[in-house]
């Protein structure tokens, strides 16, 4: 049985940022809720009220252009980026991460930002972000602040979101539009599971960068990699940056195999 | 704004395979509950609640959703359609017919979630692959292992089955 609490959807985003500064702790936002309700259920999470922010048009909006880049609002899907045809034309690596998220249909209520904000150290859309370099734009009732991916993770889910904040939208720079990208991952069954390692690699004329998921307490930028450099480089780089551990779904040495593994693969195949 | 208390159930309007609806309803009754408990259509199944099996699986306007992880509250305004929608005056879609023409149903526990995931797969893709199928339909467990009936029910529909008992040789 999932606990008591209210709900409330607001239609306008200044509604929401005061329901969020007056219920600080209290309230939880819900996006897809394919992360929340069953923290509900489970009852590792027990908010009073449940904000629901998908009813707030500028939130459902992702759009490209060469002057800012790609943004996703905080209500897009994770199936909305699949199919969005920019990100098929300017993002590969995207789409091959989201590809392999849940199942279809999880896909078609899971948010790119819900799965950003949970912050699991297996979250799909975390390595391919984390490459291409994406902002996470801040909002609460007293400002804005937008900070690099790589620094909103703070460790196992956990944000650097403060109580009465949210993310209104991600972005991703137009620097990295058209990248050659190849995403990895490592599933127990051929069906929909939650993944034992993943590695994002970007590259775009001479730089590259990579990234690993389930590897450490948050997913990994391992770096970025300018002009000519081994793989043998790029591997020994990830293996100091990553820190992985024994648990129900691998080991800490399958998830360094695989991490070995997957860098030498895409580092071939991507060009 | 007036602050509901925690609880209190909240006025929701919405179709059910066509139909509208109009029920209050508290916050945390997922919209699997709400139909069942509250609606009386018990076609669609609770299996894991957690959205691993998809035996809950609805149309959330068009779309296949996991209807354990989707509160009654969230549908309000939205066009469901569950398994009740399949058959017109008494008679099953031939969707239906074709399930069970291939014995896809063993113990049917799996099946109106089956089904609801096949539309959305059809609905994207009206002549679908092996592997857009085997995509399609992988957020529904079948535990009585009757992926390959039910692969061959669906090309059946599309008028793609060559032959009975082909796909018992490939591995997609
Ligand atoms: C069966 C199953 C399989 C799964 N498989 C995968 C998988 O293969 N890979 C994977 O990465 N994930 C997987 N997930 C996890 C989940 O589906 C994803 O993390 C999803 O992207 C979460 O998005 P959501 O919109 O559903 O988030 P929600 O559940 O709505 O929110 C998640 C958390 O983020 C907060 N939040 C959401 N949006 C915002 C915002 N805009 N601002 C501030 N806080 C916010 C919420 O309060 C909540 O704490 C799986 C889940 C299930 C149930």
């Amino acid at each position: 049985m999932i606990r008591e609490f209210s709900y409330q959807a607001p239609r306008k985003q200044k509604e929401l940022l005061d329901i969020l500064a007056s219920e600080r702790e209290n309230a939880r936002v819900l996006a897809g809720g394919t992360d929340l309700l069953v923290n509900i259920r489970l009852g590792l999470q027990h908010p009073r009220i449940v904000v629901d922010i998908k009813k707030i048009r500028e939130h459902t909006a992702i759009r490209f252009d060469e002057k800012e880049g790609l943004s996703i609002g905080a209500a897009v899907t994770i199936n909305e980026v699949m199919e969005n045809r920019d990100v098929q034309k300017h993002f590969p690596a995207l789409v091959e991460a989201a590809k392999v998220l849940a199942s279809h249909q999880l896909r078609n209520r899971a948010t790119v930002i819900g799965n950003l904000c949970n912050a699991s150290p297996c979250a799909d859309m975390a390595p391919p972000l984390l490459c291409l370099d994406a902002r996470v734009e801040i909002v609460s009732d007293s400002g804005r602040r937008n900070l690099p991916l790589e620094a909103f993770f703070a460790g196992v889910k956990k944000t650097r979101l403060t109580p009465g904040e949210y993310v209104e939208r991600i972005v991703v720079p137009p620097r990295w539009a058209d990248a050659g990208g190849g995403f990895r991952k490592m599933k127990r069954v051929r069906g929909h599971d939650i993944g034992v390692l993943s590695v994002c690699l970007t590259k775009k004329g001479p730089l590259r960068r990579v990234a690993v998921g389930s590897a450490a307490p948050t997913p990994v930028l391992v770096g970025e990699f300018r002009g000519r450099v081994s793989t043998e480089e790029v591997i020994r780089k990830a293996m100091r940056r990553i820190n992985p551990i024994d648990d129900v779904r691998g080991s800490a040495e399958f998830r360094r195999f695989l991490t070995r593994r997957y860098v030498a693969e895409l580092m071939k195949e991507v060009r | 704004m007036k602050r509901a208390e925690a609880g209190e159930p909240v006025e929701i309007s919405l179709r059910i395979n066509g139909e509208k609806v109009t029920c209050r309803v508290p916050p945390h009754v997922t919209l699997l509950r709400f139909l069942r408990e509250y609606v009386g259509l018990t076609g669609t199944k609770e299996g894991c609640s957690a959205g691993e099996c998809g035996a809950c699986t609805v149309l959330f306007n068009g779309r296949a959703v996991n209807s354990c992880l989707v509160l009654a509250v969230e549908a309000d305004g939205a066009n469901i359609r569950t398994v009740e929608g399949e058959c017109r005056n008494n008679r099953l879609s031939r969707l239906q017919e074709l399930l069970d023409k291939h014995h896809a149903v063993q113990c049917g526990f799996c099946t109106p979630g089956m089904i609801m995931s096949i539309r959305d797969l059809l609905a994207r893709h009206p002549k679908p692959t092996l592997r857009q199928i085997q995509e399609g339909i992988e957020g529904n467990f079948c535990r009585c292992t009757g992926y390959v009936q039910i692969i061959e029910a669906i090309l059946e529909y599309t008028g793609q089955l060559k032959k009975k008992g082909e796909l018992k040789r490939v591995r997609g």
